[in-house]
């Protein structure tokens, strides 16, 4: 039989204390961790209910957007009837032929000598005529007969000069919807602005 | 012959002309599908939804089915925009277009109905296929977009050799320079040596200066060389830290950081005198920016550092006001906002409405409510929250016009209605004499004008008008019988097109105000956490000029030692 070191029966009362800490340190630890699941698992209901509210959130603005596209389809369709009837209905267009010849500031429309439409161009609009888009400048109405078209732009040209250009066509309003399309050109090595006039029937 | 022209009056006919001119109208789009098609992209490209839709409503080619699903996107119609983006992507011409499209639509989807993880897992590979779909059938940007997409998609899932594969097969340009900032990111994060990061910087680097979009690849690069920087001096090589932050444009959003991190590099070599100047270039900026307020910090240290302890206190008492004076502003920010809400404070106040364009310049970096509202901007979320209130407020704002337009309508077309005065179906018997007067006179003039004269073209063009107005004339009878049916039709229309305004409307205002709320609890969150830097940084300041006033008490004890 191995006899105790007296040293360790002396030592001995102070391990079994720091055994009974050890095993609170642990009940704590184990508390700690479980508050802290607790807390956690809390927290990502919290946030999961936030993201479903702003979801919800969402696709209600989707469905507002999507009543309000009906609606302005459904007023763009009133205005066309209610302001613009179709013999009496001039839509003047503008569109470009060479793409990087000039950069648009600004056109502005007179039809019989009055001012009917001025626009300033911005980048995202430039950017879409020069990828094909086709702007409607002015719809009006105007009697049956001849007319005149003046047009007056300035733009910046790609060997970078600043233009002001005029030019004037002559039209006849007939029956129907006339559309005029104006094509702007602006050809290198000295990108003079040429507007050609094309009347769609 | 010219006098017999003039008394042709031609007012009368003009009023004559219009009064015959008022059709049924209503016009489909123009009947001209080329026309129809550069309208339609020029409405899209423009946020004209509504004409993009209405020139796009019988969409024939592939190209009009593309801007129409992009319209249909854009008003919250994701499931008419699938079905268009499917047949697209089975299509010939823009597979890549739609399947890109597409994907990022699964991705949006995602987050909104916060799915299963077997969703998820079933999205991702299906997001996935449309990203190979897209990067295989599309060109330039679309597919160079595909390729980013797909190497994010590896690079977040703990793949980021596959994202290097990937992102070696692209062109130059902004997407690949993002993909090697992204992946140089997480190699700092990983990596003891800085070698991979500072090389997928470098490479980035490259990349950024062949973008076409010259204003995003400067922003970009100066991001990337102050990542670059900031690298290499964690890493305490300071002469490279200082070769990259020298790099970085004075004029970009990246500048004040930039500057308190060259600084920084400066007075780790030693150059007090040069990081002070830097640091000051800093302290330029608003506080908002990262980097400002260690700048003004840092300043105090230098002098210290540089054996001006005076100019050091100074340093440090001035940086004390400052952020004191911030901490001000910051709590009249928040004052602000719980009483006109965030978006007003923070958003609509900031100078960014049309009408002020022409006062944006470079100065909006230095405002400092500008610079708060940029630095809240940089979380996703929150340009989420602030995007939600945007499109809300454009709604009611558009509804408020919708309706004005609405109720000018439904007035005409009640005084329309109303008026029986022109009643009386077809043409008066005076006015057919009249009209046939009148063509007789210029049927005679024209036997009488020189062939080929100008009288002669003139009085042919008249003839010709006439002609439009015998065949208005001939169709008024028609038209004047179904006036009160249609006046009756369209307003109608009108009616129900209030009514279904006043229901959007109330919705739209419900929805703004759970909007509103949740921007400005996100807004407030960020002003304290703002504030807080404010009041750490403060402590600092106290914190340094109590040390610097205790070394000088200490040393005039000394001096006054027998």
């Amino acid at each position: 039989m191995v006899g105790i070191h007296p040293a360790v029966r002396q030592v001995k009362p102070y391990i079994a204390a720091l055994q009974g800490i050890g095993k609170l340190v642990c009940v704590l630890a184990l508390g700690f961790v479980l508050a802290a699941s607790i807390t956690q698992v809390e927290n990502a209901q919290a946030d999961t209910a936030q993201a479903e509210e702003l979801a919800s959130l969402d696709r209600e603005i989707d469905a507002i957007k999507s009543d309000l596209a009906s609606l302005s389809q459904a007023l763009f369709e009133l205005e066309e009837s209610v302001l613009y009837p179709a013999d009496t209905q001039v839509a003047v267009f503008l569109a470009l032929k060479d793409k990087n010849g000039l950069a648009l500031d600004s056109v502005e429309l007179y039809l019989n000598g009055s001012p009917v439409s001025s626009h300033l161009y911005t980048d995202r609009e430039r950017e879409s005529l020069r990828k094909g888009g086709v702007q409607r400048l002015y719809i009006g109405n105007l009697p049956h007969g001849g007319h005149q078209l003046k047009v007056i732009l300035t733009a910046r040209s790609a060997n970078e000069r600043f233009i002001r250009r005029e030019m004037r066509h002559q039209f006849r309003k007939r029956p129907g919807e006339s559309r005029i399309q104006m094509t702007l050109d602006a050809a290198a090595p000295d990108y003079e602005p040429v507007v050609s006039f094309q009347e769609w029937k | 012959m010219k006098g017999w022209i003039g008394n042709l009056k031609p007012a009368r006919c003009l009023a004559l002309v219009l009064l015959f001119g008022s059709g049924p109208g209503a016009m489909a789009a123009t009947g001209h599908p080329e026309l129809d098609l550069g309208i339609a992209r020029f409405a899209l490209a423009t946020g004209d939804d509504a004409a993009a839709l209405w020139y796009t409503h019988n969409p024939e080619t592939e190209h009009e089915s593309l801007i129409r699903a992009r319209a249909l996107l854009n008003t919250g119609r994701q499931n008419q925009a699938v079905a268009l983006l499917d047949r697209l992507i089975d299509g010939d011409y823009y597979r890549g277009e739609a399947a890109l499209l597409k994907s990022t639509l699964m991705v949006k989807s995602t987050l909104m109905v916060k799915s299963t993880l077997t969703d998820g897992d079933q999205n991702q590979s299906g997001r996935t296929r449309l990203l190979e779909l897209a990067s295989q059938k599309g060109h330039g940007d679309i597919r160079q977009q595909a390729f980013f997409h797909l190497a994010e998609m590896a690079r977040t899932n703990e793949r980021p050799e596959r994202a290097g594969q990937i992102l070696a097969s692209m062109d130059s340009g902004y997407w690949s320079a993002l993909g090697y900032m992204n992946i140089a990111a997480d190699y700092a994060k990983r990596d003891l040596n800085p070698s991979r990061a500072l090389i997928s910087l470098r490479v980035a680097m490259a990349m950024v200066e062949e973008d076409p979009d010259r204003e995003r690849g400067e922003a970009l690069k100066a991001q990337l060389l102050v990542r670059a920087g900031l690298l290499a001096y964690e890493n305490e090589d300071y002469d490279k830290a200082i070769s990259f932050l020298e790099k970085v444009a004075l004029e970009s959003y990246s500048t004040p950081q930039g500057l308190y991190l060259h600084g920084l590099a400066l007075s780790a070599k030693g150059k007090h005198r040069d990081a002070m100047q830097s640091w000051h270039r800093a302290r330029k900026y608003p506080l908002a920016f990262p980097g400002v307020a260690e700048s003004w910090l840092g300043t105090g240290r230098g002098y210290d550092l540089a054996g001006y302890l005076g100019q050091a206190g100074e340093a440090y008492l001035s940086a004390s006001a400052s952020y004191d004076s911030e901490r001000v502003t910051l709590r009249k920010l928040a004052d602000l906002i719980r009483e006109k809400g965030a978006f007003e404070a923070l958003v609509a106040g900031a100078g960014e409405t049309q009408a002020e364009w022409f006062l944006a310049d470079s100065r909006m970096l230095t405002q400092p409510r500008s610079a708060y509202l940029l630095r809240f901007m940089e979380n996703a979320g929150s340009q989420e929250a602030v995007r939600r209130v945007r499109d809300l407020d454009n709604m009611l704002d558009r509804m408020a016009q919708q309706e004005r337009t609405l109720t000018v309508f439904r007035g005409v077309l009640k005084e329309r209605l109303a008026d029986k005065s022109n009643q009386a179906s077809g043409i008066s018997e005076a006015f057919a004499a009249n009209f046939d007067a009148l063509v007789r006179r210029i049927s005679s003039a024209r036997e009488n004008a020189t062939p080929g004269s100008d009288n002669a073209m003139e009085l042919r063009q008249l003839a010709l008008t006439l002609a439009d107005v015998r065949d208005s004339a001939g169709r008024f009878g028609a038209r004047v019988d179904n006036r009160d049916q249609k006046l009756g039709e369209l307003s109608a229309k009108v009616g129900i097109a209030l009514t279904s305004l006043e229901q959007n409307r109330q919705r739209a205002r419900q929805a703004l105000s759970q909007a509103n709320a949740e921007l400005d609890q996100r807004v407030l969150t960020y002003v304290d956490s703002e504030a807080e830097r404010m009041t750490v940084a403060l402590e600092k300041a106290e914190q340094q000029i109590a040390h610097l006033y205790e070394y000088l008490a200490l040393q005039s004890l000394d001096r006054s030692a027998p």
